[in-house]
């Protein structure tokens, strides 16, 4: 047997070699993947870091499962809530599409605010990470107007009322707050354009917004890199390191003389007892 | 620099170098690639075509915007709604009714209070944050089911959270043959039903806003204060 044929022998293997092969030969498409997912990771990287993809796995789930429930809701303040109903209880699976993106809703929220702690405290938004923090500020809001929007389509008491109630919070920030909420709800008050319009924002508006910052969040995030956690052993070293030529500069630059001495701390006064007293 | 050139040429001062004439003089060109001042031709194009581009994207973006958000923003019209007649709602009693019809006010929920020889429109929109307050009869009160917010009889806050009273609507009476008996504009907010024909119909216009001494105000949103430092939070 010789080792040295080990390309793909089946006529699968060939036709997928070949079409990989036109598509990288005009679009770059193996750079780009190398690009993309072959980076080099700090050794430590841990469960903890798999948290972003989570939370943009989840905005998958809504986006299919979303899809699909388009197809079936009315948004319409007359037929809204019957087409909720005709969903959950008459449309095959239609409860379980319908479960998977309200409990998808909730655990993109969780996933993406555990993703920001798990940024904040391994102090990952720092130099040159900051572009990647802010463009995920940006998706933060919009997740959060995706679950506002979202809400109010139930088109129950609760859902119009939680929303009536967050619509005169907006309006209630000085100045444009009114103006904000005006055009959010189509008007001074609820009407039969608000439920359409939030609609619109949510399934149109907002994913587009949403995509497009996905796409700029994992472009810095794989130009840049990941961190290491704060723990890394390489990284204790290298703060270690730091210290040390830190004290070590700043003992050349004190003058002959007044250099830092390093004492013992005195545990316990000593005293002296001369004998014969 | 070629101009000089030339002109060392023509004075034969290039020591050591050939000073005569010349087959091909050398071309006098008037470049300006170099002179920031200067617009060039590729410049003005450059120019052109995005100043071009500005306003055809303009011509897209106006309209989208505009028909997004104007009609959302622009103040409604007055409407008048009849709710029937004056004798359906009797004096002493605070009756509850629906907002029906044409007007953008159509849905909302209205109390009209017939105490005190007035006639009252009180909104059930809290000042809080929109809720829908309740009638207690009871107690002669409003409460609002969603912060604690509670009113007296006329609509003034008396507990919880609210920066100012219930919003009221405007209140006009038009007898049998159509003529305006009266209205009551934003002054006053209620109307005295003395020597008021039974039969004559009471319609309801747009709301307004008051201050804790019921003078009337434009209408404001919830949880905007009508009076004191943070109502210049809201000057429109």
């Amino acid at each position: 047997m010789t080792t040295t044929d080990i390309g793909p022998k089946g006529p699968v293997g060939k036709v997928g070699e070949a079409v990989g092969e036109y598509v990288d030969r005009r679009a770059g498409a193996k750079t780009g993947i190398t690009w993309f997912l072959k980076r080099n990771i700090p050794s430590e990287t841990s469960w903890f870091q798999t948290l972003g993809f989570a939370a943009m796995a989840t905005f998958g789930l809504q986006a299919v499962t979303g899809m699909i429930l388009a197809m079936y809701y009315k948004p319409d303040p007359t037929t809204a809530y019957s087409s909720i109903q005709h969903i959950t209880n008459e449309v095959t699976w239609g409860w379980l599409v319908r479960g998977m993106h309200k409990w998808g809703a909730s655990a993109m929220i969780i996933l993406v605010f555990l993703h920001m702690a798990r940024v904040f405290l391994f102090g990952s938004y720092k130099y040159p990470r900051e572009l990647t923090w802010v463009t995920g500020a940006i998706l933060l809001i919009m997740v959060m107007f995706m679950g506002l929007t979202g809400y109010l389509l139930v088109w129950d008491q609760r859902a119009y009322w939680a929303t009536v109630v967050a619509m005169n919070i907006t309006a209630s920030a000085p100045i444009i707050g009114p103006y904000i909420a005006d055009i959010l709800r189509a008007g001074s008050n609820f009407n039969p354009d608000t439920l359409s319009r939030f609609y619109s924002i949510h399934m149109l508006v907002i994913p587009g917004g949403i995509a497009t910052f996905i796409g700029l969040h994992l472009f810095l995030v794989s130009k840049l890199g990941i961190t290491e956690p704060p723990w890394a052993k390489r990284a204790m070293r290298a703060r270690r390191a730091e210290e040390a030529a830190a004290r070590a500069a700043a003992r050349e630059r004190a003058p002959q003389g007044r250099r830092e001495v390093i004492v013992e701390p005195a545990t316990k006064p000593v005293v002296t007892v001369e004998a014969g007293q | 620099m070629a101009e000089s050139q030339g002109n060392d040429a023509s004075q034969g001062s290039s020591g050591g170098q050939y000073a005569g004439p010349r087959a091909i003089d050398p071309v006098q060109e008037h470049s300006h690639d170099h002179d920031p001042e200067f617009i060039t031709r590729t410049k003005f194009l450059s120019g052109v075509a995005v100043a071009g581009g500005a306003v055809l994207t303009a011509a897209i973006l106006v309209p989208i915007a505009g028909f997004a958000g104007a009609d959302a923003v622009k103040t409604p019209k007055d409407q008048w709604v009849d709710v029937g007649p004056v004798s359906s709602f009797p004096e002493g009693q605070t009756s509850s009714i629906a907002v029906s019809g044409e007007s953008q006010w159509s849905d909302a929920r209205v109390f009209l209070r017939n105490k005190d020889g007035q006639l009252l429109a009180i909104w059930n929109r809290c000042a809080h944050l929109g809720c829908p307050v309740e009638y207690l009869k009871g107690g002669d009160n409003f409460v609002c089911p969603c912060h604690g917010g509670a009113y007296n009889s006329l609509g003034l806050v008396v507990a919880g959270p609210p920066p100012r009273p219930l919003d009221r609507f405007n209140i006009k009476v038009v007898n049998a043959s159509g003529a305006t008996v009266g209205s009551v504009g934003k002054v006053h907010g209620s109307w005295s039903t003395a020597g008021l024909d039974p039969s004559a119909r009471l319609l309801l216009g747009s709301p307004f806003s008051i201050d804790s001494n019921q003078t009337a105000t434009r209408l404001h949103d919830p949880g905007e204060p009508v009076t004191g430092v943070l109502s210049n939070l809201y000057p429109f």
